[in-house]
């Protein structure tokens, strides 16, 4: 590097670039947040989905399945599941957790009442109506 | 053809008092990698223009039609002009004229701000249309080159306003201007995007 | 060691190991589980067990920075550290937090542990990485600010370089951006937009900085090349980590309900990310080749050049791979992710750990390096660690595109469990390099025990 590029000038440079960009990814957030409302299917947020969403986390389903692509990758993503198989299986499917055949992988019991199970389906739609462009690029997620 | 005529312009604006012997590129090395990057990123932006606008030739001719072609060209003379005082400006201080140096740059410095000045016009029109970029692909792409060519006038004119207020208290000489040329080199770059950038959006069909 | 108060390193040294060690253990259950799905249910569930790996992870770098910069912030200020005691105590108070999350983890089911933790009153758990109940959450910010303190008021009586500098910036950044873990929005797509805040902002940006600290502030003393040199170095890498990665947080904004304008955003910058990377390995050899002298710890020579390399090929590659948009419609969330995962964080901020502790433990034991014996002992476990974290990314990878090959791109796609299935032989090989990986790291441990004449200080 040539000698005549101070290092107060590189200090310069970093700090100038810096903000640049922070500033860049701000006006871009902003946007963003602006847009949102045409896209994430907040209208529908009842308090049931909230509850459901409160229950999905405190849960840690997370930390298996995906939501939108993001979490752990051991078990099926969620954020179609409501389209892929529907509100009966999805409450069939919690309560008999879990299946315990013999080396498969298990899904814990969460002792759930039918309510709480009703509002966890309830944030599972509203999930799946997010517009996500497009994704997955099939049904199975 | 104007692409072609201005980049030529700048270049030989470029070639007749900046270079010394045995120094190829003005300015500072590590400023360039930073440049490199910097063209790289728009590079990619109007390749990926190009190849969208040919699956969209008539959407993106369509909404090219609500851009203001008049403000586009005064905005290119803007920036092309105000390249010409930077360079002045750098070829005053080569001969160790800080006031001289400082004045130009303070020329630069204001077209920058008649620059911003129509961008803002412009782009209020746009909000005030309703159009952003999730409107179409078209919109997209002129939202944001132009509006990150935009943070660059800023940027650049922040630089110029530090090497100004550094050229008059006298920080520059004719042996030691390296600040200078730097945030010169950074200028052409902010002015010769543009003029790939105004074409393109503005003019193509 | 120049100045006494350096000593503190050293209990942020050997708790940031011990807690690597629980990581590697759990990330071996995880392993196993993947195809013996049974295995240790329902006493560790998967989710449970991910948990304690990925917190482990976090909190033993955690560890390792802090422990890393109360090293290396008194040598660079040329003065003690402000405050010995507070970070004594600021120790004890992380790891007592830190154990007794991990038991609540263990031992009491997530919903109770929300429950009695006052999540009601803030809910801030269940989300991936930030699965902390809110005390321990308000803990780690009083850790980190306790943390910034200290080093601050430390920079601030003392001769202030550039590299302490990055590194306090790296380690605010590190505290600001972790206040968003307590905004949790019900809107689901605004919970994830500002969650990358914390995640993407952390390890595609300020921790970068404090890696490139860590590692100028290593190559600096191994190689004894002028610090001008370095410095601009390292700046000129930091911007280009900033330049790139900030905007390229839009990697993570295709799919989760964000505007389409962030596939170009996303795509365009962070396909940029690899540069600083590239950048920073160019810069480690060249320092390493133009040393003005040979230090006796080779061990962190290597180690130092292992993070430049690893980092580029995990960060760097490995992220590229998937970040373009129309690659990552099919890529996103499937074990392709997993494999970047684990090779940049293992690359990038365990290498960078080990790189300083490699450096500093000796001369907080009060040589200039461990004995030869102790040193290639040292090399053999790096050697170990990093191949078979290779071979578990190169499994991964292959995980990967067969599943996304089977479940996404196939005219009669298959379900997710159909597939997991027909991958397992990448599973099964992943765990037998998850074995050697963990064998490594016990022959790393050995090696602080080996006896031996030792190179005394010159």
């Amino acid at each position: 590097m040539s000698a005549t590029f101070t290092k107060s000038m590189a200090r310069n440079v970093f700090y100038g670039g810096g903000v640049f960009f922070f500033l860049l990814f701000l006006a871009l957030t902003f946007d963003t947040m602006k847009v949102l409302p045409t896209r994430d299917n907040s209208q529908n947020i009842t308090p049931a989905v909230a509850h459901g969403k409160k229950l999905w986390e405190t849960n840690n389903c997370i930390g298996c399945h995906t939501l939108l692509g993001e979490g752990a990758y051991f078990a099926p993503e969620l954020g179609n599941v409501y389209v892929r198989r529907g509100p009966d299986f999805i409450k069939a499917w919690i309560k008999g957790q879990p299946t315990g055949v013999p080396g498969r992988r298990q899904m814990p019991q969460f002792n759930l009442s039918d309510a709480d199970i009703d509002d966890v389906v309830a944030f599972l739609k509203y999930a799946s109506e997010i517009n996500t462009n497009k994704w997955p690029p099939n049904i199975e997620g | 053809m104007l692409t072609q005529n201005a980049t030529i312009n700048l270049v030989e604006l470029q070639q007749v008092p900046i270079l010394k012997e045995g120094e190829n590129l003005p300015g500072d090395f590590a400023l360039w990698i930073f440049i490199f990057a910097e063209m790289l990123v728009f590079g990619v932006l109007f390749v990926a223009y190009a190849f969208t606008r040919a699956n969209n030739v008539e959407l993106f001719n369509a909404s090219q039609l609500t851009l203001s072609r008049t403000s586009g060209a005064i905005n290119t003379l803007v920036l092309i002009t105000s390249s010409y005082f930077v360079v002045r400006g750098v070829a005053a201080i080569k001969l160790g004229l800080s006031k001289q140096c400082a004045d130009w740059l303070m020329g630069a410095f204001l077209l920058g701000g008649v620059f911003i000045s129509i961008k803002i016009v412009e782009f209020h029109a746009k909000f005030a249309a309703d159009i952003s970029m999730s409107t179409n692909a078209f919109y997209m792409f002129y939202l944001s080159l132009t509006f990150f060519h935009f943070m660059h006038v800023l940027m650049g004119m922040v630089i110029l306003a530090s090497i100004i207020v550094k050229a008059r208290r006298g920080a520059y000489n004719a042996q030691h201007h390296t600040g200078v040329e730097t945030g010169a080199s950074f200028w052409h770059m902010v002015d010769f995007l543009w003029i790939i950038l105004f074409p393109l959006i503005y003019i193509i069909r | 060691m120049k100045y006494k108060s350096q000593a503190v390193a050293k209990l942020y040294f050997i708790a940031a190991i011990g807690l690597f060690l629980g990581q590697i253990l759990f990330g071996l259950i995880m392993g196993l589980q993947y195809v013996v799905g049974d295995f240790l249910f329902p006493a560790i569930p998967f989710n449970v067990a991910r948990m304690v790996h990925t917190n482990l992870l976090i909190v033993w770098l955690l560890f390792g920075f802090m422990g890393a910069s109360y090293f290396l912030i008194p040598e660079e200020s040329e003065t003690e550290l402000f405050s010995p005691k507070l970070a004594i105590i600021t120790f004890w108070v992380f790891l007592a937090a830190g154990a007794i999350t991990v038991l609540g983890y263990l031992l009491v089911p997530y919903a109770s542990l929300a429950k009695w933790t006052g999540n009601d009153l803030l809910n801030t758990m269940g989300r991936e990485f930030l699965e902390q109940p809110l005390p321990t959450k308000v803990g780690i910010v009083l850790v980190a600010l306790s943390w910034l303190f200290n080093i601050t008021m430390t920079m601030l009586k003392g001769r202030k370089t550039a590299i302490s500098l990055v590194l306090t910036l790296g380690m605010l950044g590190l505290a600001v951006f972790f206040l968003f873990s307590f905004y949790n929005p019900v809107n689901l797509v605004k919970d994830k937009f500002y969650w990358w805040w914390v995640v993407h902002l952390w390890v595609e940006g300020v921790w970068e900085l404090i890696l490139g600290a860590m590692l100028a502030f290593v190559l600096i003393k191994v190689t004894g090349v002028d610090r001008e040199v370095v410095e601009k170095w390292l700046y000129v890498i930091i911007t280009m980590t900033l330049v790139t990665g900030i905007i390229g947080t839009g990697h993570h904004y295709y799919w989760i309900g964000t505007p389409v304008y962030w596939q170009w955003w996303g795509s365009v910058f962070s396909a940029l990310e690899p540069i600083p990377f590239f950048m920073m390995t160019v810069f480690a050899f060249n320092m390493v080749n133009k040393r003005r002298r040979e230090h006796p710890n080779k061990a962190a020579v290597l180690w130092a050049l292992g993070t430049s390399v690893m980092a580029f090929l995990g960060a760097g590659v490995w992220g590229f791979l998937h970040t373009l948009a129309p690659v990552n419609y099919y890529a996103h969330g499937t074990q392709l992710t997993a494999a970047h995962g684990h090779l940049a964080f293992y690359g990038a901020y365990a290498l960078v750990v080990l790189t300083m502790i490699s450096y500093a433990m000796p001369i907080i034991r009060g040589r200039a390096a461990n004995p030869e014996r102790a040193q290639i002992m040292e090399m053999w476990s790096f050697w170990l660690m990093t191949v078979s974290i290779f071979f578990i990314t190169l499994f991964l990878t292959g995980a990967g595109i067969v599943q996304i090959w089977l479940q996404r791109i196939s005219t009669t796609p298959m379900s997710f469990m159909a597939v997991q299935d027909q991958i397992s032989i990448f599973y099964w090989a992943r765990e037998a390099a998850g074995v050697v990986f963990l064998i490594g790291l016990l022959l790393y441990i050995t090696s602080f025990f080996v006896k031996g004449e030792s190179k005394a200080f010159e």
